[in-house]
């Protein structure tokens, strides 16, 4: 009955589409998107998808089939989905081999025979597209699906239904794809690039990209479900390593931090050239740098874990690929201290942010040598010193480095500017609060602090105390901000377009820029550091 | 003419910051007590760390510093100079291969003395540590007694194999340096070679839950004839 609801229902969605396609604004176009997922939606439902998922809201147990029925509906037992995606994979398998023969029909002699130039390349397109399709699934999905579960005990995947539905959205985008010859073909062969796809359209093409959609979705589920199924469903017993968490964890963290540091590295180098009234020192060079260190940003994550037990040594590899983001970070000082020599500096309060942050980073950088270093690291690990560290890094680099930014671009953003004299007194508050707060920290973590901990032994209370008295001068910095802000939004004075004669093409528009930006669309006419005069 | 009385203000400011940090590290030493052959070690790294660190940081700072001071513009009507983009290569690479060649030996100190730390495995005394939260226990396995203080024998190679209950704990004694994980599930050891008599402090330095900030235990350190018969006692 809900398969034949389902169908009804998607049956005249498709009618409604398609009326709307043809009378309505949608378009051809919009119609067949529609219709399309009418006619998936009714695929699962006719294959018994409805069904399952009402069982599953309802809380029971997934209904157990019998007999080769099974293997045509919406199955959620591991073994039915492996053996559907082992055949479904080899009926593509034919049809992209079909499609094989058919382009060395057309090739076996030159000239024209068979095929339309269009036609071939519609062929050799679905030849590409269905065959990446058998690569992707077959292993993964057909044996992995039947085998895996049953290998570690599970009583199936960790989530079934979702396999199910992984498995059922493969037949819609394939039969998809096949249907695109009759729609206007392909030419842009299976990988689709732009801007020849995105240049005129036909249904067929439309079609791709459904499929393509629809089959990503496959692999998705698919793939989340290995993953969810590998991690929790193993049988009691089979151990797994206890640091994969630690080595998962910094393996995305570590990058992370750089996520969080070269967006602050551009603004102030983007920053220090306007101020400073010259060009960026080794522009290329240092864009080079930022690429290189998030390159290296991958391969250094273990450098967390020289106490974690980890194969010791593996230790010596991580040690020496993190000091060398060392070299590429130096060639940001390089930038900033090439552009300052010789400068007419206007320390006007971007600027002072600006140089406070690169202060504040030589710091953190160099500070990160020593945790870098696996033998310091054994003493220095989860100790205040790397607290001191990393505050340095993202507070002393990625919130000065913001904090620059903000006052630099506020009078795009609002037309208003800041008040400078609160601007810079915030900055050295800040500054001086900072480096009052964390510096003592390091020294602190060398000689027993535990981070994480609430309590510590008393003769630590001198210094203790001061750093917390100098936090209030941090707090009290943000004060003189937020009143700042607010004061210059009320009653600032007017920022004019360019108030800090910067290059940049935000410059160019009204402050703030109205919507659409630009009245007329400005025109490059030189680089974008490109301050100074010739010499 | 001008540029070189600009390297004399350069290197005299840089002089005075390392001058500032030498005193500074004398007078706050940067290390605690070391009170084990281990300990050397870290602090033969450290020390390399702290010299070449120290300086660079005082170079770049004078530098910076000076250019604040020295390259101000009087008006806002003054402009700087494009520089000459052939000289400004020959920074560059300069400045690269000073970088490299730092890096490079830093790294060589620190894998240097990290051979040193683990190059040798074989110890005198066994002792397993099982830390659980929130104390730890002490087992030696050649005189089967056990306690929640550690002895340790002063000059020898200790062979300590830590393990966990529950969670990840990590042993830290500061004026041993070295620090190792416990984690539940292995036996990881490490070996501590304690060089001066004395009462230490044993930290969990791995957050370990509610109390982790109180999972302490005491470290005492003894001269032979005291180890063996404080082992042989009942306790």
């Amino acid at each position: 009955m809900t398969e034949f609801f389902a169908s009804l229902a998607a049956g005249v969605v498709v009618f409604v589409a398609g009326y709307l396609g043809l009378r309505g604004p949608l378009g051809p176009q919009g119609a067949c998107v529609l219709a399309y997922l009418a006619s998936l939606l009714a695929v699962l439902g006719v294959v018994g998808g409805a069904k399952a998922m009402r069982s599953y809201a309802l809380g029971r147990e997934p209904e157990e089939k019998h007999g080769v029925a099974r293997y045509f509906s919406f199955d959620v037992d591991h073994k039915v989905v492996g053996i559907q995606y082992t055949a479904a994979a080899v009926v593509i398998f034919l049809v992209g081999g079909l499609l094989a023969l058919t382009m060395r029909l057309e090739l076996a002699r030159h000239g024209l025979q068979y095929l339309t130039p269009e036609q071939y390349v519609t062929v050799m397109s679905l030849h590409g597209i269905t065959m990446v399709v058998v690569a992707l699934i077959a292993t993964a999905g057909g044996l992995g699906n039947f085998v895996v579960p049953l290998q570690i005990g599970a009583r199936d995947m960790a989530f079934p239904r979702l396999n199910a539905l992984s498995f059922w959205l493969l037949p819609p985008a394939v039969l998809l794809l096949l249907a695109s010859p009759f729609l206007g073909g392909l030419d842009f062969g299976w990988t689709a690039i732009a801007p020849l796809s995105t240049q005129g359209t036909t249904i067929g093409k439309q079609m791709f990209v459904l499929a393509f959609v629809t089959a990503g979705f496959s692999s998705i589920f698919g793939g989340v479900n290995f993953v969810a199924t590998v991690l929790t469903m193993r049988a009691p017993g089979m151990g797994w390593n206890v640091l994969l968490y630690q080595h998962l964890f910094w393996y995305y963290s570590h990058p992370a931090v750089y996520i969080m540091i070269l967006p602050a590295f551009g603004a102030v180098l983007e920053i220090i050239p306007v101020y400073a009234r010259k060009p960026l020192f080794a522009y290329k060079l240092v864009a080079g740098a930022l690429m290189t260190i998030t390159a290296l940003s991958f391969i250094v994550w273990a450098h967390h874990m020289f106490t974690s037990g980890m194969w010791m040594l593996l230790k010596l590899p991580f040690m020496v690929n993190t000091e060398l983001i060392s070299i590429p970070t130096g060639v940001v000082f390089l930038a900033v201290m090439g552009t300052l020599w010789k400068a007419k500096l206007r320390l006007d309060s971007p600027m002072l942010w600006a140089l406070a942050m690169v202060a504040n980073f030589l710091i953190g950088g160099l500070t990160g040598i020593p945790l870098a270093d696996a033998p310091t690291d054994l003493h220095l690990h989860d100790t205040w010193f790397i607290v001191a560290h990393f505050h340095f890094t993202i507070m002393g680099g990625a919130v000065f480095g913001f904090f620059a930014g903000f006052h630099h671009w506020f009078p795009k953003m609002t037309g208003k500017r800041l008040n400078e004299t609160l601007a810079k007194t915030q900055c050295a508050l800040m500054f001086v609060g900072f480096n009052a707060v964390f510096i003592p920290l390091f020294w602190l973590g060398n000689h027993g602090m535990r981070r994480h901990v609430a309590d510590f032994p008393e003769w630590m209370d001198p210094v203790q105390t001061f750093a917390s008295l100098a936090a209030l001068v941090v707090g009290s910095s943000v004060i003189v901000f937020s009143y700042n802000v607010l004061t210059s939004l009320r009653r600032g004075e007017e920022a004019g377009m360019n108030p800090w004669e910067a290059l940049t093409l935000e410059w160019k528009a009204a402050s703030p820029p109205p919507h659409g930006n630009f009245k007329t669309p400005p025109v490059v006419s030189g680089e974008p550091y490109d301050y100074g005069v010739e010499a | 003419m001008k540029n070189k009385s600009a390297v004399a203000v350069i290197a005299a400011l840089s002089a005075l910051i390392s001058g500032g940090l030498y005193l500074l590290f004398t007078r706050f030493p940067t290390m605690p007590l070391a009170a084990s052959a281990q300990a050397a070690h870290v602090d033969s790294a450290w020390n390399g760390l702290l010299i070449v660190e120290g300086v660079i940081y005082a170079l770049v700072m004078g530098f910076l510093l000076y250019c604040v001071f020295a390259f101000r513009a009087k008006d806002r009507r003054e402009q700087g100079e494009k520089f000459d983009r052939s000289r400004g290569r020959f920074v560059e690479v300069g400045w690269l291969a000073v970088s490299i060649a730092l890096t490079l030996s830093l790294a060589a100190l620190g894998a240097h003395e990290l051979r040193e730390l683990i190059k040798d495995p074989t110890a005198d005394i066994d002792i397993e540590v099982r830390a659980s939260q929130f104390s730890w226990e002490f087992y030696y396995p050649q005189f089967k007694t056990y306690g929640a203080k550690l002895y340790m024998e002063k000059g020898k190679r200790h062979r300590l194999i830590l393990s966990s209950k529950d969670v990840v704990h990590a042993f830290w004694v500061p004026e041993f340096r070295i620090k190792q994980d416990a984690v539940p599930g292995k036996a990881i050891p490490m070996i501590l070679t304690p060089t001066k008599l004395g009462e230490y402090t044993l930290l969990c330095n791995q957050l370990c839950g509610r109390d982790h900030y109180n999972m302490l235990a005491t470290v005492e350190v003894l001269e032979h004839e005291d180890f063996e018969s404080n082992m042989k006692a009942e306790f």
